[in-house]
């Protein structure tokens, strides 16, 4: 009976989830300074752009540059000032929680916010991962806003304005947000429709930052960071991102995304023939449509061996 | 026994009963349906003819037995005199043979339902014919007789006749073989719709001579003929009896047999394709026709059929000129012909690649890349002449239209595929974004520098002689080229060395970008030296230009130059070298061409000798070697050679003439397509900006006039001046509309029309009212709407139309099936369902221990969610749609509606008569694209839908077509109805409003909606009154939407008259409609405001 059990995964409780590195952001153009200035003055924020950009990249990393205050950004601080790190704040557990959740068309008011448990003869409240984002003054990042319900809107209009209070109904409470609570909500515009759009009274309670795929050069530079590719490789995968793009509108819901084509880099370093590696990673997994796989199949062999 | 029975003579019934008493039983049984029409006079004629049979041998009791089963059948069936006659049709018969009476009379009761009763002596008459008193004949006629109910429905008297006459020739020589022909026939003939005698010709012929081969090859025919295609077996037939004319027609049967069979190999829907060509071939020779359709099959497993055809079209030229040739081509034993199958077999057409490439050149270029094969940019007169190069305009890629430089389909897929890199490539890496004081990369900028010392000597007396004159006379440039080439004195010149310099730089970048490509390009390149000029051959400024295209297609070679000028060689060598590093722009090119014309103007364009080349290595020098001129020599050298040129006109010189075009390249024209371009921005912005220059025709002569892309063109073709260029040009560039061309083209002066009611006679015609606006009341049953089936086409068109519009249709069904209902729907916090909710359930119980009060909706239910939606789309075909939306590309085409009566239905069937695939739009091609897509979308969801397309000529008159009827389930059929909308007559509305609202009336769906498209207001002829002409119908047209709208029917109209506004606010008061602004966004929009009428 003394075997000792090992833990083969490492689990956290949502709010005490820090990462420990820095992720990899490229910025593209002033998104980060956005971002910070908006965090200082409380502004929520909605990220718009097609999937595989890095939104969820960037609030990442918007957090954990956030969370290690080093000296704190000032209003009308140079660029310079928020790009310098004071390594010895690192482990001061000033760092900022991250709580991101995806939403569905099942997710309702009480997945956000909370809800009362059955234990034996008593019943316990247990908070839902906004309430503890509310809390612990953390970022809570919304992805897919527009596929949740429309009551979760009820939570999202009074945290989003002055108030900045989060109702629990069922207790028969409000919660006022910590200090650093700042919501993000992102929401892809290719999926609009008639039916599934933001509606206005929400819409305008955030700042709007709009992501599209890097350009070329920036691209090229992602991709061998995250696959590990040389460089003229990684040019290549990012003229084909630039080329498959522009197919779009022309049968192609949706462009190649970075993160495609960073998979294909993937697939070459571990010695995958590039056009077989474009092939699987970029060209079938975008399409359907047999023209399509044809045209891009022969851009694929135009730009590689 | 019935009362008749016992009138019946005794007498009669007591001989009867001496014979067997079969017959008496045959005989009762007849009575009793005969007696109930026949009275009793003719019932005692009846039985006795019955008995006079029965009497006449000692068997014909068995004959009389079946007239008496017969007459029971058919006595009904036809009027008692003609009973009468065939009764006595068939004593005569008995009379020469029992046997074969028995036989007509037995046939008679199936022949007779579909002979017409004058017709009995006829037939009966033929047994007569083909029995000649011998037991076999009698086999024969009988036979006939037994054969007769299948002949009669398929033959008519007459064929019959010929027939009939055939047989009785036959069986003189073999009555067995007459016996043979008789059965195979009766297959030919149900396989034949018409032109039976078609085959009995061919027989009669082989009758006289060789007529044992008749019935093999009418069993051939029984046996071959369904193997074709219906509508091609007259013309399978015709050929034969072609071949049958023949002077060597030795074996017909076995030449059906074979001929045949090759054609079952064949797709069905081809035959009529190979059959004519065949038929092509059959007045020159007939052994080449059957060679020919005897290697279709295999041809056609290596080539499809519309290379059949171009192989077929060098065929016949062949056999033209020498028979025994041509039969050898067609039996594919000539070289020449198996050379032709296999270049046509490895070659790439442009139709079948035209999607992928033009979708790939769109993925490379970025922007809007049309792709058309380049006889279309030399149609429209522009500048282009050649038909074989390829070239861009700006937005539209033109490519060869077939490729057959190798004999592999990979090679010339590969050539056309650099080749279209190659032209995109000027647009992606930007040749034509050309700007004249834009920085170079590389070299230091002399352009604006040679400018201003060109202006500067203008100031000077006889100035001329130092500046172009093109600069003096006019100063203003309408592009950024035309300012760079107007620097030189030797625009041609200039514009080679540029185009060279461009090319290669363009090559440079694409072969470092496209790395996939580049094993092909350079297979490309070396392959294309082989076909330049021998470059010692040419005079000596030609030469260095020569060599320059031969160092931009191979690096790294050994080239001759001529040896005085191996120094400007390798100067040019070191220029070019430049453009190896990426980054280079157009800009750098334009300085390139600066420095090597500074150079090459100096060479004379001597003729040189043999001994006079050296070889240069354009690899090895070193740049030390060469001091290259400084910038201020270059300008220098280039007003000098100006100064030189106007001096003296050097008679050893020759006339120095571009080079030859590098075939992958293509023609290369930046100016015009800057001038293009210009020409369009214009047109788009709409002369918001004032500081732009507007650009007249004038300007662009001047340019045309001066410009090096053009001279060229005009030493070719004289006929074409350059204001006819310019006039061109501006067409082309632009697409607007000419709303003007849009009003009324109907006659719509008011007719009186007289009469009265109208009757509906015809099948599948419906009367209406209409209404009098001015007497306040309806004109009764005054219209009659002639429902009919639209004609089939092609159903190809409805792929090729969302082919088109690929990206809309995903986009459409991506709505459309968000529209769709969910059938079942879960739906929660119910009183009452299917189960309890078990999150419902644990939060009440929660509720009830934390001592709040529990809710009772726990319970969950699937809902059926349905969509009921009923929709009539009514199409506007009247002629009016005819209307091109683009700018007319054949400038001669008249489509002005005459005014005259009889002079508009001239020009009516004029216009239907033509090709149904027009190089433009119009407004009904537009309405044939949105009703594709409609159907595509309302697919998905599942809507009832019709879709009618109305017109029409005058009130009885009124064409209403179905393209799919509201209750039709959508299939192949209503693809092929669609293809052939085509515009007709006149708008007559409110009748087919009032025609589709009683359609929609017998829908028992929720929503019934009428959708109306047209493209101007209602009119038709007598559509009026006096004074008002064009209220009338208005009114009429408001009636009957506001009649829809009594029933419960949602109307709307959407129309693309841009005058729409003022009738239709009168004709719509309270239903919706809309007016489209630009008529392109018909299909888009359509679908758009169907989706907001049904959610």
């Amino acid at each position: 009976m003394n075997t000792t059990t090992q833990t083969l995964y490492q689990s956290y409780i949502v709010e005490e989830y820090f990462l420990s590195e820095e992720p990899f952001y490229l910025p593209i153009g002033d998104e980060v300074e956005l971002f910070q200035a908006a965090y200082e003055q409380k502004i929520p924020i909605l990220f718009k752009g097609p999937t595989g950009v890095g939104k969820t990249r960037f609030v990442e990393y918007m957090s954990y540059k956030l969370g290690k205050p080093l000296t704190k950004v000032k209003k009308h601080s140079s660029q310079k000032s928020s790009l310098s790190r004071n390594k010895s704040s690192k482990n001061s557990g000033q760092n900022l929680p991250l709580v991101t959740i995806a939403c569905h068309e099942d997710l309702t008011a009480s997945d956000l916010v909370g809800r009362y448990l059955l234990q034996g003869d008593s019943t316990e409240w247990i908070d839902g991962p906004l309430t503890r984002a509310v809390k612990s003054g953390g970022i809570c990042y919304l992805d897919e806003i527009v596929e949740a319900r429309k009551d979760t809107t009820v939570l999202i209009h009074p945290l989003t304005d002055h108030r900045r209070i989060l109702p629990i109904e069922k207790r028969g409470e409000l919660i006022e947000a910590a200090e650093g609570f700042l919501l993000v909500m992102s929401y892809n515009p290719g999926y609009q429709t008639a039916l599934k759009d933001l509606k206005h009274s929400t819409r305008q309670r955030f700042i709007a930052i709009e992501f599209d795929p890097p350009p070329r050069d920036i691209e090229s530079d992602i991709i061998r960071h995250e696959s590990g590719v040389n460089k003229q490789t990684a040019d290549q995968l990012a003229r084909l991102g630039e080329k498959v793009r522009n197919l779009k509108e022309h049968g192609l819901s949706e462009g190649a995304s970075t993160r495609l084509l960073i998979y294909a880099g993937k697939l070459m370093t571990q010695g995958i023939s590039p056009r077989r590696a474009c092939q699987v990673a970029v060209n079938w997994a975008i399409t359907d449509d047999f023209s399509i796989h044809r045209t891009v199949e022969e851009v694929i062999s135009s730009i590689f061996e | 026994m019935t009362q008749k029975h016992k009138e019946i003579d005794n007498t009669i019934l007591s001989e009867l009963l001496k014979h067997p008493t079969k017959l008496i039983e045959e005989f009762e049984s007849a009575l009793e349906i005969i007696s109930t029409t026949k009275d009793l006079n003719e019932l005692n004629v009846w039985a006795n003819l019955g008995l006079s049979l029965a009497n006449q041998t000692s068997r014909s009791w068995e004959t009389a037995a079946s007239y008496f089963y017969s007459s029971s059948q058919i006595a009904n069936l036809i009027p008692h005199t003609y009973f009468v006659k065939w009764s006595h049709c068939g004593a005569n018969l008995c009379k020469k043979s029992p046997q074969l009476a028995t036989s007509y009379f037995q046939a008679s009761p199936n022949v007779m339902t579909k002979l017409r009763s004058r017709h009995i002596e006829t037939w009966a008459n033929f047994g007569h014919t083909l029995y000649k008193e011998t037991w076999k004949s009698g086999r024969l006629a009988s036979k006939f007789f037994n054969s007769s109910p299948e002949l009669v429905s398929s033959l008519s008297m007459m064929e019959m006749e010929t027939f009939v006459n055939f047989l009785d020739a036959i069986s003189l020589k073999s009555i067995d073989t007459a016996i043979d022909c008789l059965d195979h026939c009766k297959k030919v003939f149900t396989s034949l719709d018409k032109n039976k005698t078609a085959i009995l010709s061919i027989s009669s012929i082989l009758l006289e001579t060789n007529w044992k081969e008749v019935p093999s090859f009418l069993k051939i025919s029984s046996e071959m003929l369904p193997e074709i295609h219906a509508l091609q077996r007259p013309r399978f037939l015709d050929i034969i009896s072609c071949f049958q004319e023949s002077e060597n027609s030795s074996n017909i049967p076995s030449t059906t047999l074979q001929l045949s069979k090759s054609l079952s190999l064949i797709d069905q829907s081809i035959q009529g394709q190979i059959i004519g060509l065949a038929e092509q071939l059959l007045t020159i020779s007939t052994e080449a026709t059957s060679e020919f359709v005897l290697t279709a099959p295999n041809n056609l497993q290596r080539i499809d059929i519309g290379q059949i055809e171009r192989w077929h079209k060098e065929g016949l030229n062949i056999l033209l000129k020498n028979i025994d040739a041509g039969v050898s081509f067609f039996r594919v034993e000539s070289s020449h012909s198996q050379q032709v199958i296999e270049s046509l077999s490895s070659s790439v057409e442009f139709e079948k690649v035209k999607h992928l490439i033009e979708m790939y050149c769109q993925a490379l270029a970025g922007s809007e890349i049309q792709i058309a094969p380049s006889e279309d940019l030399v149609d429209k007169n522009i500048g282009w002449i050649s038909n074989e190069s390829p070239s861009t305009e700006g937005s539209i890629v033109y490519l060869p239209s077939l490729i057959d430089r190798y004999s592999h389909k990979i090679d010339n897929f590969a050539w056309l595929k650099v080749v279209s890199t190659h032209q995109v490539g000027h647009l992606e890496f930007g040749s034509f974004g050309f700007k004249f004081e834009r920085p170079s990369t590389i070299f230091s900028d002399l352009r604006c520098e040679l400018e201003n010392r060109y202006s500067e000597s203008s100031m000077l007396k006889n100035s001329e002689k130092y500046v172009p004159a093109t600069l003096i006379s006019n100063p203003h440039s309408v592009t950024d080229m035309q300012r760079f080439f107007r620097l030189f004195d030797d625009k041609q010149l200039a514009l080679d060395i540029f185009s060279v310099v461009e090319d290669y730089r363009i090559d440079s970048i694409i072969k470092k970008n496209y790395l996939g490509l580049k094993q092909s390009y350079n297979t490309i390149q070396t392959d294309s030296i082989s076909t330049r000029p021998k470059i010692k051959s040419l005079p000596a400024r030609e030469a260095l230009v020569e060599f320059l295209v031969l160092l931009s297609l191979k690096q790294n070679t050994v080239i001759p130059v001529p040896s005085k000028y191996s120094k400007v060689a390798k100067n040019m060598s070191l220029i070019l070298r430049n453009f190896r590093t990426i980054g280079a722009l157009v800009e750098d090119s334009a300085e390139a061409t600066l420095r090597i014309y500074s150079m090459l103007s100096q060479v004379p364009n001597e003729d040189l000798s043999d001994d006079e080349w050296q070889d240069l290595d354009s690899n090895s020098e070193s740049q030390e070697d060469i001091d290259q001129p400084k910038d201020e020599d270059v300008l220098r050298d280039i007003i000098k050679s100006q100064a030189k040129k106007q001096e003296e006109n050097n008679a050893d010189e020759n006339q120095y003439e571009s080079v030859q075009n590098v075939d992958y390249r293509g023609d290369f024209k930046p100016e015009l397509v800057q001038l293009l371009s210009a020409l369009r921005n214009e047109n788009e912005s709409e002369k918001n900006d004032q500081n732009q220059v507007e650009i007249t025709q004038e300007m662009i002569e001047e340019l045309l006039k001066e410009s090096a892309d053009v001279n060229n063109v005009e030493n070719s073709r004289s006929t074409s001046s350059s204001s006819q260029f310019a006039s061109n040009i501006l067409k082309e560039a632009s697409s607007r509309l000419d709303t003007d061309q849009l009003s009324g083209k109907v006659d719509n002066l008011h007719v009186e029309e007289k009469g009265g009611a109208l009757d509906p006679s015809e099948h599948q015609s419906f009367v209406y009212d209409e209404w009098d606006f001015r007497a306040g009341d309806y004109k009764p049953r005054w219209c009659i709407i002639k429902h009919k089936n639209m004609e089939e086409g092609n159903p190809e068109y409805y792929s090729a139309t969302l082919h088109d519009y690929r990206a809309l249709v995903g986009q459409i069904r991506r709505q459309f099936e968000l529209m769709a209902p969910e059938t079942l729907r879960k739906v929660r916090k119910l009183v009452d369902g299917e189960d309890i909710d078990i999150d419902d359930a644990i939060e009440a119980m929660i509720d009830i221990k934390t001592g709040s009060g529990p809710s009772e909706k726990l319970y969950w239910r699937r809902n059926k969610v349905q969509r009921d939606v009923a929709v009539i789309f009514l199409l506007d075909t009247s002629a009016s749609t005819a209307e091109a939306i683009e700018e007319t590309r054949n400038p001669d085409d008249k489509w002005e509606a005459p005014n005259d009566q009889t002079e508009y239905m001239a020009w009516l069937r004029a216009r239907r008569g033509e090709g149904t695939r027009r190089s433009y739009k119009r407004i009904i091609d537009l309405e044939k694209e949105a009703v594709v897509l409609l159907i595509n979308a309302l697919e998905t969801i599942g809507d009832v839908y019709g879709i009618y397309a109305f017109s029409g000529y005058g009130r009885e008159n009124v064409e209403f077509y179905t393209i799919k009827d509201i209750e039709e389930a959508f299939s192949d059929t209503v693809k092929r109805r669609i293809d052939r909308v085509a515009p007709m007559h006149a708008t007559r509305m409110g009748p087919a409003i009032r025609h589709a609202t009683t359609k929609l009336e017998s829908q028992d769906a929720r929503t019934k909606i009428l959708f109306l498209i047209s493209d101007g207001r209602p009119q038709d002829r007598g559509y009026s009154r006096e004074g008002v002409e064009k209220e009338y119908a208005v009114h009429d047209t408001k009636k009957a939407l506001d009649e829809a709208r009594d029933k419960d029917i949602t109307a709307f109209c959407l129309t693309v008259d841009k005058n729409g506004h003022d009738y239709l606010k009168t004709m719509c008061e309270d239903i919706g409609y809309e007016v489209l602004d630009d008529i392109n966004t018909l299909p888009r929009r359509m679908l758009y405001l169907y989706r907001r009428l049904t959610t």
